[in-house]
């Protein structure tokens, strides 16, 4: 065969012999420069943001971008809901063929994307010297069994807002339980010229879910063990959290409307001076204290109220970074990690947006404090925060909660009924021991 | 199909108000207001300004200063809406393509050669029609994974041209039992096989059942979403309706009312000139594919 | 002997000319709906690390007990009879309008097609914003005919959003059913009429005794048509409200969707469309049956 090879070259001319060479040695520099110029194009690392925050981060992307020419990053904008952004990156997992490397996930996601073997396990990357910086709850909150799958960038935590020029009038201190909170709110809506006492999130949605996480610890009661699989959402405690919701609705101090209400109905009737108290997040104080705000400089913030004998409990939220499994450059995504959650790339995000850190020290922060006196009562109930139940059926579990919950403070079913029934689809779901009396 | 004719008898009025006319006017007023409300007022908002849009009392016809084109330069400039609009248009156009060739001489065998199992075969494809999308997803997933289609064209394109097949076979099948089958009979007798008589003979003639079935699949993979949504998951790749409905706004209060009105607009303005110039064909087809299978 | 031959011959070349659209069927149909039985009596979830465990009939236990399922299927049939029966009423008003005669029938007929041939997804991005709360159009109409006094969150009250979504359905399609009915109006006989108007009928009267049976077969095609629509409706639903709020438009579709793609819990969702796909069938063979009757005596009426 080589033999007829040779023949053949031979027998051509040597004109046709020289063209072949030429153009032979012509193919070899074109391959060549295209891998070398391959090569030198900066890598592009690519992750989906809801699109409010998406244009926040471009900050640091400038940032990382001048200091690391030889990465891209391309943040795609997704819608501002965070399930849609969620059910987004499922999708692209899940079809495989992901366009994604890093995930930027809320903390409710990492179970699920770390159980379905979508996110790469971060342990080897990160010294627990290096994790120590953070709130402990951030970090245990990016565990996932054995694996560590999120680095925690900016932290979310639920709170109790107040009025601090109301409780002057009646002459009260902060609440510290349920009971206090129901007789300050009551005696404000009849001394005071606050409409309502209390205001809270309760739509059918994630946010009614905060809410009544931080109820049920509250109440001494958890929702789902995560080590036993148990379900304590038809324990005493647990239906004593849905009857709160339920009796500030009947007893006037909440609005009826608020069965409808999402961050911002509750922020603005707070805003407009018309309640006394309110469950929310971070983002309030800023808000509330913005110059033509009717309550600027008259609030304050806490941890949330509790049951006599226990502990405050704050839902723990907030965004951080998983490294997809499949990424083929999985070193250079790890860089944006680091910078991202930075002590200094997580300082200039905070300081121009106001967002709540995940790293402990900066709460601390002379420049941060200068900015956000508040952020020092911030750690306070920072260290307060619980989390929600780390499973991979997470979403799940929520949306059937959602549901009964949803029902029970409309009075479609009764609190008990209504948590029997969701006890007893949230066992179905995660294959639970039966602890049903 | 017969031919179009007049209902309405004239009937002596003694009133001397012509009520039937006035019923049939304001009847013909309500179908045009109902059918062109909704389109005209996407149209309208696509080129009001942002303010205008939010404007505390409705604006209905932006005046001069309240007009913009913007909406539409920011989808172009900002959303790449060219690239939606070329993935649209190359997995409708290929699929009804494909369809119309796998299609069509299934529907002359069918109208044509007797062949055993041939009423089980349409029976099938009656009922395959009435099956939503939704009960098949499950399934295209798997086999989209297993075959590595994750953002690739063919993930639609097999898809978008087995949904319109159904269609397809019933409406080439009736026009095919239409044509006179004399033609087919001598062209055999001068010695043409079958597919040399499709080609040469028979597919000349069926050129308008080939539009008339080819605009009916082309709108059906343009409208396809749930497809779209579920196998394209790079922004480079998806189609339109998914693209237009996973606009983004820029901050969470702000919805981009404007923007989502123009995508509205560029994307079934494609099917609007379609709709003006080919409405006699889709007319026949849809009748045709339900009402004779 | 050649008779036989070209018999035999006939039938290769048409088996041959069906094969690739029959293929194309089976693996887009029959694959799906085969495997969907199949998954259904496995669990293939997280709790199984995605890999599928036989588990018999315990995903159809599970459906009995799933409160959201159940929800979900009664906001499907109510959505699905209020499609249906509104679109059929309008759309045989446009059907009796346009087979009128008037000048510019040709521009009204394709006028009322267009709602049918435009995008659903985009269709629900357009009645999305004219519902909405603050700056919808349809508050700011009612308002000024006084209908209402003050702005309606349509699609953000869970009471109002069901009405919302088959407002939109309703639109989308009354120019489906008109089309397929005007074909039915149009194929009656004129002298038909003319004949019972000498017998001193009025048109109310012809119209019940004439045009309603003769057309039945049509509204009974339609409406078949319509129902496996209504009934398996997903992209309307997902654009507009995305099931919401608070689950009150969430459609078995939409629930089948989440349970496969947010859920990852593959071996329900199987068992959700297996239970979607029977109803469906069940209710087409009852319809086509009836149909067939009805067939069978306009045939013998004409």
């Amino acid at each position: 065969m080589f033999d007829t090879l040779r023949n053949w070259v031979l027998q051509l001319g040597r004109r046709t012999r020289q063209a072949i060479a030429i153009s032979a040695i012509a193919a070899l520099v074109a391959i060549a420069l295209g891998t070398w110029s391959v090569a030198q194009q900066p890598v592009t690392i690519s992750f989906l943001v809801r699109a409010v925050e998406a244009e926040q981060l471009q900050l640091l992307v400038d940032q990382f971008e001048a200091e690391n020419p030889d990465i891209r990053i391309d943040i795609v904008q997704g819608p501002n809901a965070a399930d849609a952004v969620e059910n987004l990156y499922t999708t692209s997992f899940l079809l495989g063929d992901s366009p994604y490397d890093l995930v930027y996930a809320d903390v409710v996601w990492i179970p699920k994307f770390a159980a379905a073997g979508w996110l790469q396990d971060l342990s080897d990357r990160v010294s627990d010297d290096d994790l120590s910086a953070f709130l402990e709850a951030d970090v245990l909150s990016g565990q996932y069994q054995d694996g560590l799958y999120r680095m925690p960038f900016r932290s979310d935590m639920g709170m109790l807002y107040y009025r601090t020029d109301v409780l002057d009038e009646i002459g009260a201190e902060p609440p510290e339980t349920f009971e206090e909170l129901l007789a300050l709110a009551q005696q404000a809506q009849t001394e005071t010229d606050v409409t309502w006492g209390f205001v809270w999130q309760g739509a059918q949605y994630e946010g009614l879910i905060t809410n009544f996480v931080e109820l049920v610890s509250g109440f001494g009661g958890f929702w789902v063990n995560p080590d036993t699989l148990e379900v304590g959402l038809d324990s005493p405690e647990a239906i004593a959290a849905v009857e709160f919701m339920r009796q500030v609705i009947a007893d006037g101090i909440t609005p009826g409307g608020v069965t409808n209400y999402i961050e911002e109905d509750s922020l603005r009737m707070f805003e407009n001076g018309n309640a006394l108290f309110l469950r929310n997040w971070p983002y309030v104080w800023a808000e509330a204290n913005k110059d033509g705000s009717p309550v600027q400089g008259n609030i304050a913030l806490k941890p949330m109220v509790h049951a006599e004998g226990q502990q405050p409990a704050a839902c723990l939220g907030g965004w951080g970074f998983g490294l997809a499994v499949d990424t083929p450059h999985p070193d250079e995504a790890w860089r944006v990690v680091e910078f991202f959650t930075s002590r200094q790339g997580q300082k200039d995000f905070v300081l121009e947006f106001a967002y709540v850190p995940s790293r402990r020290d900066l709460f601390t922060d002379p420049d941060i404090l200068a900015a956000f006196p508040h952020y020092q009562q911030l750690l306070e109930v920072a260290e307060t925060t619980v989390p929600r139940p780390p499973v991979g059926q997470y979403a799940q579990i929520s949306d059937i909660l959602q549901r009964y919950l949803s029902a029970a403070i409309t009075d479609q079913l009764s609190p008990e009924d209504a948590m029997q029934a969701a006890a007893r689809e949230t066992r179905r779901v995660l294959g639970s021991p039966d602890n049903n009396a | 199909m017969t031919t179009t004719h007049p209902t309405a008898t004239p009937q002596a009025n003694a009133t001397g108000i012509p009520w039937k006319k006035v019923l049939l006017w304001s009847a013909i007023a309500l179908t045009v207001i109902f059918s062109l409300g909704p389109p005209m007022w996407e149209l309208l908002t696509s080129i009001k300004t942002n303010s205008a849009i939010t404007a505390d009392s409705v604006v209905y016809f932006p005046s001069l200063d309240q007009f913009t084109v913007e909406h539409y330069v920011q989808l172009f400039q900002r959303n790449q809406f060219h690239i939606y609009i070329f993935n649209s248009a190359l997995v409708a156009i290929v699929s009804t393509v494909l369809c119309l060739g796998i299609g069509s001489p299934a529907a002359y065998a069918l109208a044509r050669l007797r062949i055993p199992g041939e009423q089980i075969v349409l029976a099938c494809v009656l009922v395959v029609t009435l099956f939503p999308y939704i009960l098949l997803f499950l399934g295209l997933l798997d086999l989209v994974r297993a075959l590595g289609l994750a953002n690739n064209y063919l993930a639609l394109i097999i898809p978008y041209t087995a949904i319109n097949m159904p269609l397809t076979i019933l409406v080439m099948r009736s026009f095919f039992q239409q044509l006179p089958k004399d033609l087919e009979d001598s062209a055999k007798i001068d010695g043409y096989n079958t597919v040399q008589m499709l080609w040469q003979i028979v597919l000349p003639m069926t050129l308008p059942a080939l539009v008339t079935t080819g605009i009916l699949a082309f709108i059906f993979a343009w409208n396809e979403y749930i497809f779209a949504l579920t196998f394209i998951t790079r922004e480079s790749m998806k189609t339109i309706p998914v693209a237009a409905a996973q606009l983004g706004g820029t901050t969470l209060f702000e919805v981009p009312y404007g923007p989502l009105a123009a995508a509205t607009v560029i994307g079934t303005l494609p099917l609007v000139l379609l709709v003006l110039f080919f409405q006699r064909k889709i007319v026949q087809g849809l009748t045709a594919g339900s009402v004779k299978g | 002997m050649t008779q036989d031959y070209i018999r035999q011959r006939e039938r290769r070349t048409g088996w041959l000319l069906i094969l690739p659209a029959l293929l194309v069927l089976l693996l887009v149909y029959a694959y799906p709906i085969l495997r969907a039985f199949w998954l259904s009596v496995f669990t293939e979830n997280l709790s199984t690390n995605l890999e599928p465990v036989f588990s018999g009939f315990e995903n159809y236990g599970r459906m009995a007990q799933d409160g959201r399922f159940w929800a979900s299927l009664g906001n499907t049939a109510i959505f699905t009879a209020a499609s249906l029966v509104l679109e059929l009423i309008l759309g045989l008003g446009v059907a009796l309008t346009l087979d009128q005669a008037f000048r510019g029938r040709g521009w009204v007929r394709t006028i009322a097609i267009l709602p049918w041939a435009l995008p659903t997804a985009l269709i629900a991005l357009a009645w999305r914003w004219i519902f909405n709360g603050e700056f919808g159009v349809w508050n700011d109409i009612l308002m000024r005919l006084q209908i209402i006094g003050n702005p309606i969150n349509w699609l953000g009250d869970p009471n109002w959003a069901m009405l919302g979504v088959i407002a939109a359905d309703v639109w989308k399609t009354t120019s489906f059913v008109a089309i397929l009915l005007l074909a039915g109006l149009q194929s009656i006989p004129q002298d038909l009429y003319e004949a019972h108007a000498i017998d001193g009928a009025t048109p109310l009267q012809s119209f019940r005794k004439i045009t309603l049976p003769l057309i039945m077969p049509q509204i009974l095609i339609a409406m078949l048509f319509r129902f496996a629509q209504a009934f398996g409706i997903f992209d309307l639903i997902q654009v507009m409200t995305g099931g919401g709020p608070g689950g009150a438009t969430e459609m078995v579709s939409l629930y089948i969707y989440a349970t496969v793609m947010r859920y990852l819990d593959f071996g329900y969702g199987a068992a959700l469309v297996v239970v979607t796909f029977v109803i469906l069938i069940a209710v087409v063979a009852i319809a086509a049956l009836y149909l067939s009757k009805v067939r069978h005596a306009a045939g013998v009426e004409e």
